[in-house]
């Protein structure tokens, strides 16, 4: 994180910073305080925007063509980074035709954001030493997701603004824990530390660690519904997880929950989604139990027990163990240090993370043996896979657009004092008086024309659903564009998204949905 | 406060001091690492003298983050009993270490709590603690106590204070608690002469002079006059997140939130706790009006700090311990912002605002009133009548189940604090005169989630009252002259408590004018009353409507356009206004160009009152709260408000 505070230009693409990551913003204005320049991408006014050096109000879904047309300035204008390409990386020249054809006029039709804004944010980013890049769902939850981070990665790597201090293109993760989560695998197509199941030598290892069973491919998310409303999937354990709130197209995901024959839920407090629960299994939060979490830098951290478990909850770990023994399995975890024992042996980027090693300060993955001090900064001097891959990523339209049933586009996010689908924060009298219901913010040109006023109630119709929502008149959005928060079971969001996802990991396009606005009647 | 005697405590002999007083009263020392210290039992800690400041003032100690309040109980029958818990709290505690900054800050929250509407829990607390203060000999980055002047060594709030000098502390007890610890570890404590004290002085100016930040505050509050409106605040504003940090770890903050928090229907208790004006909610009401927007928020945390305060309570509302501008996750310091106000009047100097220059000081001590409860807990009332005023708005009738509450009624004040038990706590205006001694009346509208509970009550339904608060209007003043009572709807209740009395004595005054208005004649609240008092000799009623009214002879527009028509002796008129700020604004002009004084246009204003005895903080304007120095003002006084209500 220090490595924010130290840059001289900060590139924020599809992130609400100060809202969502108040920590890591501190960290962005640490560098404004040193003099740093700030570029933001966003189709709100957010509110970093009131202290940037630049602003892009991008239309929703048009990150591509924007990066694609900020590359292709570079190249013409050679502000590239010439040596970095010949000695580290490979396939220029293919991305490199690519891109001809995108230049700033062309993404200007496309994105709204005008060509010589994007030339602007090209040449700085390009012309100063150290310039990082920050992005989150605002970039990943579109149906060009992968693409636009591929094309970052381009970007990045044209500039040589890849492994040094305070360069590189960094996700912000949305939860304390997220990082570490997907670093055990609780991704479909990995097994922990990101092996590939179809390598032989992972294979190999998890099949002695686990048995036959451990590389078979998984399912996403989308695909786990889908085939609960298929009638294939039978049984599901949520663990600490909202799909009612958090998931797109909620009157899908709520049919197929209650389709599904048997469901767990192992959470913290009840939630929506426990209400289509079976057996609802109590766990312990953060404050009953030890273990780690992996934060944003990849560092892995000990939390530690204060209290003990209150009634009859119990630590997730636990919990699974339990279930594990009880299917018959022949396991016995005794405590979060066995497992990590475990994990040291199975995952090299952990193997040498231990909670001995991490009572005071937590160490960064990768940290392969008990004598390695950890791995601040990625690719220093090479990039894990070697040579780096410039990749092609052209543009084209998928999922929602605009029409005349559906003028707008919605946009979802989350505001400072909610967390997720709260509820842990609903349930605190303070966070959850600032925002104590949902909103959707919309341009004052836009309310004026449908005759909307400040806090009336609207209704917001998707090819999905609908749902109603106070009106939040302002300048701070994008004409045509809709804001609605995700938080409030009352206004649900994801009631309007729908199930467009990216062509290559199925992420949903969160981020991008086709609506229309009206009075509420 | 006894003498203050001088002794000296050699330094290898302090933690067998600690232990011989942990003996009888639990110390508490500081225990931790860098800018992680807390305040922790002798025997849990591992005691460091290496800190600059503990990370939260010690006042969390004596003014919890969260405290109960009462708790009340309802049994089969349906009454209620309220058991007050003031007096359940932590036994006595010795506080060590703690520093110059945050004994300043107790000196101030004991004039704050303990003066006017004594807070019990702060009390009970606060008279079981002892705190050692031990003196500064380095600053930390954003400490600047000097240029405040509270520091750099402790000169008020503690007992006892520990200089540390070469090889021993000079300790000087400033109070009897402070001479007790001296008593209870004797033998170590060896009486000093006065001649250290020179040494000590010698000492603290080079301490002094070592502070990184040095400020010239001298025009301070000259400069803040003249800043008020100026551009930097936008760039604050905007940068803020609302998170409260500041407000949390601030020596001086004593606002609170009271939240309901029920075991189930039958049993609850009321709690409070920390509530920060950095939150936008905190003066935010039911309609989304918001008297602070962002901007105003965050230049109202800095202006009670450096300026508010003081003119109230006469103590600095900083104490220049630098933690707010250390937790800041956005990076706005009160710090920049006293030379961004600095630079601004040096280099664009303006007219200081008229509202951060008008004097008023505010004596409360005649208000308060004496519960045998303490200060937040209910006493117990029945509904004994319901009637329908309006389609919207009720008149309840209530009696004290204790019957010396009646017997012992003082008629002072403007409102009442009502509580529906379970849900929460309203403030209600007092719609009925002096005379009126067996009975307490209320008149509301079904607004917020109080009010809708109160609104479905029955006769015979319990609910919880303390007061009466609020400055009333001054009803002897108004003696000899005429009067004009302007209220709009339910805006007419508050004018109720002097219009009865008035009514009864109109031999004491002149011509009396009732101005009620509403959008409709249904809307009018005391339909009947007015036409009683319409007949009475020298009083006269006019209404003004937006819908037409074949009831009575109505006026159709706002009642403005019926103040000429009044003909009075205008220097020998008072007005008596309760209305909306914006609306009380147009009738004051109008008056004022009739001739009028605006001294003697009287007005409420009702803003976001909670605990109704100047604690909570949530009503506060300027270095007035509403609920205390209000609700009532001149509006001249209203005038040098800031334009925050």
């Amino acid at each position: 994180m220090n490595d924010i505070s130290d840059a001289e230009l900060i590139m924020v693409i599809g992130s609400n910073t100060t809202e969502q990551h108040p920590l890591a913003s501190t960290r962005i204005f640490e560098a404004l305080e040193k003099g740093a320049e700030l570029y933001v991408i966003d189709p709100r006014m957010i509110r970093l925007t009131d202290f940037s050096h630049g602003h892009a109000i991008i239309e929703p879904g048009t990150n591509l063509p924007m990066i694609n047309a900020m590359i292709h300035v570079i190249i013409e204008e050679n502000l590239m980074d010439e040596e970095f390409i010949r000695n580290r990386t490979e396939n220029f020249e293919e991305m490199k035709a690519s891109v001809v054809d995108c230049t700033p006029e062309w993404a200007e039709a496309i994105t709204h954001v005008p060509a010589d804004t994007i030339r602007l944010f090209a040449r700085k980013y390009a012309t100063t030493d150290k310039a990082m890049i920050l992005f989150t769902m605002g970039v990943t939850q579109q149906t060009t997701g992968v693409k636009s981070i591929r094309a970052l990665g381009n970007l990045a790597m044209l500039t040589g603004h890849v492994g040094r201090p305070s360069t590189g293109i960094n996700p912000l993760r949305g939860q304390n824990n997220v990082q570490g989560a997907g670093d055990m695998a609780t991704l479909p197509d990995y097994l922990p530390g990101y092996q590939r199941p179809e390598w032989p030598e992972t294979k190999d290892r998890f099949t002695k660690a686990w048995g036959d069973i451990s590389c078979l491919r998984g399912n996403t998310i989308i695909d786990m519904f889908n085939l609960m409303e298929e009638g294939k999937m039978k049984a599901a354990i949520i663990v600490g997880e909202n799909p009612v709130l958090s998931d797109p197209d909620q009157l899908h995901t709520m049919h197929c929950l209650e389709k599904i024959p048997f469901l767990v839920v192992q959470d913290i407090f009840m939630t929506e989604t426990s209400q289509y629960a079976d057996v609802i299994l109590p766990a312990a939060s953060f404050l009953e139990r030890d273990g780690t979490y992996t934060n944003t830098d990849r560092r892995v951290q000990l939390i530690r027990k204060v209290i003990e478990p209150v009634g009859n909850c119990r630590p997730d770990w636990w919990i699974i163990n339990e279930l594990m023994k009880r299917i018959g399995m022949d396991v016995d975890y005794k405590s979060p240090s066995e497992i990590m024992d475990e994990i040291n042996e199975t995952t090299n980027i952990y193997g040498g993370i231990t909670h001995e090693r991490i009572q005071e300060v937590g160490l960064q993955w990768p940290c392969p043996t008990k004598d390695h001090p950890g791995t601040p900064i990625l690719h220093v001097g090479e990039f894990i896979r070697g040579k780096g891959l410039f990749t092609v990523n052209d543009f084209e339209r998928i999922g929602d657009q605009r029409s005349e049933e559906f003028p707008f586009f919605l946009t979802t996010g989350r505001v400072t004092h909610q967390y997720h689908t709260g509820t842990m924060t609903r349930k605190v009298w303070t966070l959850d008086r600032e925002y104590p219901h949902g909103f959707v913010e919309i341009n004052t040109k836009d309310a004026e024309d449908l005759g909307i006023k400040m806090h009336q109630e609207v209704r917001i119709t998707s090819a999905r659903g609908s749902i109603t929502a106070p009106a939040m008149v302002t300048d701070r959005i994008k004409e045509k564009t809709v804001f609605v928060p995700f938080h409030f079971a009352e206004s649900p969001a994801n009631r309007l998204t729908g199930q467009n996802l990216d062509p290559i990991i199925k992420i949903p396009a969160l981020k991008v949905s086709a609506v229309r606005i009206e009075v509420a009647q | 406060m006894s003498e203050v005697k001088l002794y000296t405590l050699e330094k290898r002999h302090l933690d067998e001091v600690l232990s011989q007083w942990n003996r009888k009263v639990p110390v508490y020392v500081p225990h931790g690492k860098g800018k992680d210290i807390n305040l922790i039992p002798l025997e849990d800690a591992e005691r460091t003298e290496d800190y600059i400041n503990l990370t939260l003032p010690v006042k969390e100690m004596v003014f919890e983050q969260k405290e109960k309040l009462f708790s009340w109980e309802r049994n089969n029958e349906g009454d209620i009993t309220v058991e007050t818990l003031a007096h359940h709290h932590a036994g006595d505690r010795i506080f060590y270490g703690v520093r110059a900054c945050d004994t300043y800050g107790i000196a101030y929250t004991d004039r704050f709590y303990l003066k006017e509407f004594m807070d019990p829990n702060y009390q009970s607390r606060r008279a079981k603690s002892t705190i050692v203060a031990v003196n500064c000999l380095r600053a930390g980055e954003h400490c600047f106590c000097t240029s405040i002047g509270t520091g750099v060594f402790s000169t008020q709030g503690h007992d006892l204070t520990l200089t540390p000098m070469d090889d021993f502390y000079l300790v000087e007890a400033a109070t009897d608690k402070g001479h007790g610890l001296i008593e209870g570890a004797i033998d170590f404590f060896i009486p000093a002469d006065k001649a250290l004290l020179e040494k000590q002085e010698e000492l603290r100016q080079q301490v002094a002079e070592s502070f990184p930040l040095k400020m010239d505050l001298s025009n301070l509050w000259d400069d803040m006059a003249r800043t008020f409106d100026a551009d930097f605040w936008i760039d604050e504003a905007n940068a803020c997140i609302g998170c409260t940090g500041c407000t949390n770890v601030c020596p001086t903050c004593t606002c609170f939130n009271v939240v309901e928090e029920n075991q189930d229907e039958n049993h609850g208790t009321r709690v409070r706790y920390w509530d920060s004006c950095q939150s936008d909610h905190f003066t935010r009401n039911a309609e989304h009006h918001n008297p602070r927007d962002a901007l105003s928020r965050v230049r109202y945390r800095i202006y009670d700090k450096l300026k508010y305060i003081e003119e109230r309570f006469g103590y600095k509302g900083c104490s220049g311990c630098g933690r707010c501008a250390d937790v800041c996750p956005t990076y706005i310091s009160i710090i920049d912002i006293m030379n961004a106000m600095q630079k601004t009047v040096k280099e664009n100097p303006t007219e200081p605002a008229l509202h951060q220059v008008a004097k008023i000081r505010h004596e409360i001590v005649d208000r308060e009133i004496n519960t045998r409860r303490g200060l937040y807990a209910p006493d117990v009332a029945t509904i004994t009548k319901i009637k329908q005023e309006t389609p919207e708005i009720i008149r309840m009738f209530m009696k004290y189940d204790d019957q010396t509450l009646h017997d012992n009624y003082q008629h002072k004040g403007q409102f009442f604090q009502v509580t529906v038990f379970g849900e929460g706590e309203v403030p209600l205006s007092i719609p009925f005169g002096p005379s009126q001694k067996d009975e307490i009346v209320l008149d509301f509208k079904n607004v917020g989630s109080v009010t809708e509970l109160l609104y479905q009550m029955k006769e015979g339904d319990k609910v919880g009252l303390r007061g009466p608060y609020g400055k009333a209007y001054p009803y002897e003043s108004l003696k000899g002259r005429n009067l004009i009572f302007v209220g709009s709807g339910v805006a007419m209740a508050p004018l109720r408590t002097v219009l009865e009395p008035v009514l009864e004595n109109l031999h004491d005054f002149g011509r009396v004018a009732i101005m009620a208005s509403a959008l409709t004649y249904e809307k009018i609240i005391y339909k009947e009353e007015m036409k009683e008092w319409s007949q009475l000799e020298d009083v006269e009623v006019h209404y003004s409507l937006k819908d037409p009214t074949d009831q009575v002879e109505a006026h159709l527009g706002f009642v403005n356009d019926l103040l000429p028509g009044l003909s009075m002796d205008w220097k020998n008129t008072t007005a008596l206004v309760c209305a909306s700020p914006a609306r009380i604004k147009k009738v004051a002009r109008d008056l004022m160009n009739l001739g009028m004084k605006p001294s003697d246009i009287f007005v409420t204003l009702e803003t976001h009152m909670r605990c109704g005895a100047g604690k909570c903080g949530h009503c506060k304007v300027g270095s007035h709260y509403m609920c205390v120095d209000g609700p009532v003002f001149t509006y001249e006084e209203m005038l040098s408000l800031p334009p925050e209500y």
